[in-house]
């Protein structure tokens, strides 16, 4: 059975038909050719298919297309300004080296800008514990914290 | 040019791709008429193929084929090789039996591949991979490594007796029994170091795609090790010419040893892509990465030091039971021997050292390298003892290790390797002073006073790092040299591109490797690149594992810089009229010594 979705995905309306049973990350990746938002465990364990759905962070590897009909979603792709200059956030992984392979980040960033908006003078501890959903084989996470510290404080203060 | 750029702290350069979703992982390519395999596994540690009824599958909706043992046959398709021989302790060859890469009358190991079907998308793919009916007669299995030895335990393989795949000895017995003999004490531990499964963020996935126009193909693979992928693929398995047949491995998430190997689903999908003229896409679902990627250690040791009144040690005796599980993987026979053994004697004087491996056969996913590689596994049998030991006797943890540090150098221990330098002494000062040794025991006690336990733990590491040179390797059984290949091209401007037959999956190539050109050149980071994971660009590689990217892949690179440099002083003594010996090269300028000619680099 196939379906007509609608969304708003990076701040453009797209429409399509899919199979109902396609997935919100099959759909973005597949057939919007947004392919950083990566699928990792396919289970909503890893957090690497995290993406903004009307704000707020949700795996994209555990819900439908069809869930997501009339959302706004923002991927990886739409999180820089369109001149390319990166959100606070992401530069904020990249001056305190909080990534390595590169396949959790887009989701470690797209959870991490969710949590600096809710929480935006969070402790470390705070900091850890946020990143529950979000699995990097390669860092040992210290330095995601560091950066998520740092672009939280940049989110907040502007500098 | 200031500071050396060696070491400096410095932004990675491909982290703007990667934070902005622009990095290109295997999955992310999608090629003009993409198809999508889905492998059916063997749900079973032990069973015979009766059948295999594949008639549902084919009808199903957008599918494409359904492949099976039987066409693997009949296509001549060569089983995976292991690359390193094993020479076992009578001097015979390790055994090797067939790796198919679709089952052949016989499954092994839960995940073993028994069919893959290709369909228009993945989620038709998977729905007609349940419909292949498969009809199997379970055989008794065996998992743990310790079992599969014993009398009337499964046999995996007709060409592996009693399910071994080899029994292999370093080190002086006679010499260890003799020490053992006269011991005033022996600490004896018998423990397992259990396997693991490597997880890599990024799961497997393989895309291969055929070209009639030129009979070539391409290979995207989530790989540590593109140009052996391809050899082993070319030379072993598909009795292709090396030339057609193009391995890439762009960007890839992680591999921790996982993604050195050559897999049996990156054979089927180059092999399909030509029988469909159309490219074949395998991504692994997080549950296929653990049944079916190599996984690591699964160790089962009973180890003895033999130590002096005083806590000298006298001789270290270990018998291991390997579990390499069903099949050989490409590098498993190495890890458990040449990897493992040669660490026994740590940073210790122990003068006597023995070391049995026995690798068996059982009904569990290939063992091969991860993280370390036999290496870390002989750290925790040396430290085990070594810990155990000192409460034994009573004696300090560091008291005891300082008593038989390995003080004057170069040093040959009695398990082949040589050590050119150390000072062990050293680094566990700096430890102590680190951990604050001296203020342990008021830790403790306050630990104590809030109901708390508080322990403290040593342990000396030592590791042999980069698996080179070639001749050492081949000697000890390496059926390829394990050099690295480095290629710099300077362009008319005099920006470089440097192609690295090493490969990054995290480790940041394109950072520390140009930090290396461009420190060694005395040029701006910025006008240097580095390319890495392409066959078709890359003279030739051996990938990436084993710590050895920097170490021989940034050695081979500054060898071909030197070469740069040399030829740039012909030329500047050419243009500046003067001999080449008189030519010095320091921070992108030929320059006359003594003088004030000069040319730039770019």
């Amino acid at each position: 059975m196939s379906v007509k979705v609608s969304m708003k995905v990076n701040g453009k309306a797209v429409s399509g038909e899919v199979e109902a049973r396609t997935l919100l990350v099959t759909y973005i990746r597949e057939h919007l050719h947004l392919t950083g938002t990566h699928v990792g465990c396919d289970t909503a364990q890893c957090g690497a298919c995290t993406v903004h759905m009307n704000g707020k962070a949700v795996k994209a590897c555990s819900m439908l297309a069809m869930q997501a009909e009339g959302a706004d979603i923002l991927t990886i792709e739409g999180l820089a300004k369109a001149d390319g200059t990166l959100h606070p956030m992401q530069a904020a992984f990249k001056e305190h080296h909080g990534l390595q392979c590169g396949f959790c980040t887009p989701g470690m960033v797209m959870n991490a800008v969710d949590f600096a908006k809710r929480q935006p003078n969070a402790s470390e501890q705070e900091v850890r514990e946020a990143l529950e959903g979000n699995l990097c084989r390669c860092t040992g996470y210290h330095n995601i914290v560091k950066s998520i510290m740092a672009g939280s404080k940049t989110m907040a203060t502007g500098k | 040019m200031g500071a050396p750029l060696i070491g400096a702290r410095i932004q990675r350069k491909e982290d703007y791709r990667f934070l902005t979703g622009a990095g290109q992982y295997t999955d992310d390519i999608t090629l003009p008429r993409q198809t999508y395999a889905a492998f059916v596994r063997s749900p079973h540690g032990h069973a015979k193929i009766k059948s295999v009824n594949a008639a549902k599958a084919k009808t199903a909706p957008g599918v494409l084929a359904v492949y099976t043992g039987e066409d693997i046959a009949a296509a001549k398709l060569g089983g995976l090789p292991c690359g390193w021989l094993i020479t076992d302790v009578n001097g015979q060859p390790m055994k090797e039996p067939p790796h198919p890469v679709l089952a052949q009358g016989k499954v092994r190991y839960v995940g073993d591949h028994v069919a893959v079907v290709v369909a228009e998308t993945q989620d038709l793919a998977r729905d007609a991979a349940e419909l292949v009916q498969v009809d199997y007669e379970v055989l008794p299995a065996v998992a743990d490594g310790r079992l599969a030895r014993t009398k009337g335990a499964p046999q995996l393989h007709e060409s592996a007796p009693d399910n071994t795949c080899y029994v292999w000895a370093l080190g002086d017995k006679a010499a260890v029994d003799a020490a053992f003999a006269k011991a005033a004490h022996v600490t004896k531990l018998d423990f397992v170091n259990n396997r693991l499964i490597p997880n890599a963020i990024e799961p497997r996935a393989a895309n291969g795609s055929y070209s009639r126009a030129d009979d070539s193909y391409t290979l995207y693979v989530a790989s540590q090790n593109p140009h052996v992928e391809r050899l082993l693929m070319t030379a072993f398995v598909m009795g292709l010419p090396e030339h057609k047949v193009r391995v890439v491995a762009g960007d890839v998430g992680g591999g921790f040893g996982s993604k050195i190997y050559l897999y049996a689903e990156d054979v089927v999908v180059t092999w399909a892509s030509k029988q469909l003229a159309r490219p074949v896409k395998w991504t692994a679902e997080r549950s296929e990465s653990y049944t079916s990627d190599a996984h690591g250690r699964d160790h089962h040791t009973i180890a003895e030091l033999a130590l002096d009144k005083d806590g000298k040690f006298l001789a270290m005796r270990v018998k291991t039971t390997a579990n390499v599980g069903a099949y050989l993987s490409t590098f498993a026979s190495c890890v458990p021997t040449i990897l493992y053994a040669t660490l026994l004697a740590g940073q210790y004087t122990t003068p006597a050292i023995h070391c049995e491996v026995t690798a068996v056969f059982t009904n569990t996913a290939p063992v091969d390298a991860y993280r370390g590689a036999g290496r870390p596994e002989a750290t925790y049998v040396v430290e085990r003892l070594v810990e155990t030991a000192a409460r034994e006797l009573k004696m300090d943890p560091a008291e005891i290790r300082r008593k038989n540090f390995i003080r004057t150098f170069p040093y040959q221990t009695p398990v082949a390797l040589l050590y050119d330098i150390g000072d062990y002494d050293a680094t566990m000062d700096a430890a102590q002073k680190l951990g604050d040794v001296a203020g342990y025991p008021a830790r403790k006690k306050a630990s104590e006073a809030k109901g708390k336990l508080r322990g403290m733990g040593y342990a000396a590491y030592i590791e042999a790092c980069g698996i080179a040179p070639s001749a050492v390797a081949g000697a000890l059984g390496a059926r390829a040299g394990l050099f690295e290949a480095g290629e710099v091209r300077v362009h008319p401007t005099g920006s470089v591109t440097v192609f690295t037959g090493s490969h990054s999956h995290g480790q940041g190539h394109e950072t520390t490797f140009a930090q290396v050109v461009a420190d060694r050149l005395g040029m701006s980071i910025e006008n240097v690149d580095i390319v890495h994971g392409d066959t078709s660009k890359i003279l030739f590689g051996m990938g990436t594992y084993g710590s050895r990217s920097i170490a021989v892949g940034g050695t081979a690179i500054v060898k071909a810089l030197d070469k740069i440099i040399a030829k740039g002083k012909k030329i500047a003594a050419h243009l500046l009229e003067a001999a080449e010996g008189d030519i010095e090269y320091a921070s992108g300028v030929f320059k006359v010594t003594g003088t004030d000619k000069q040319k730039t680099f770019g």
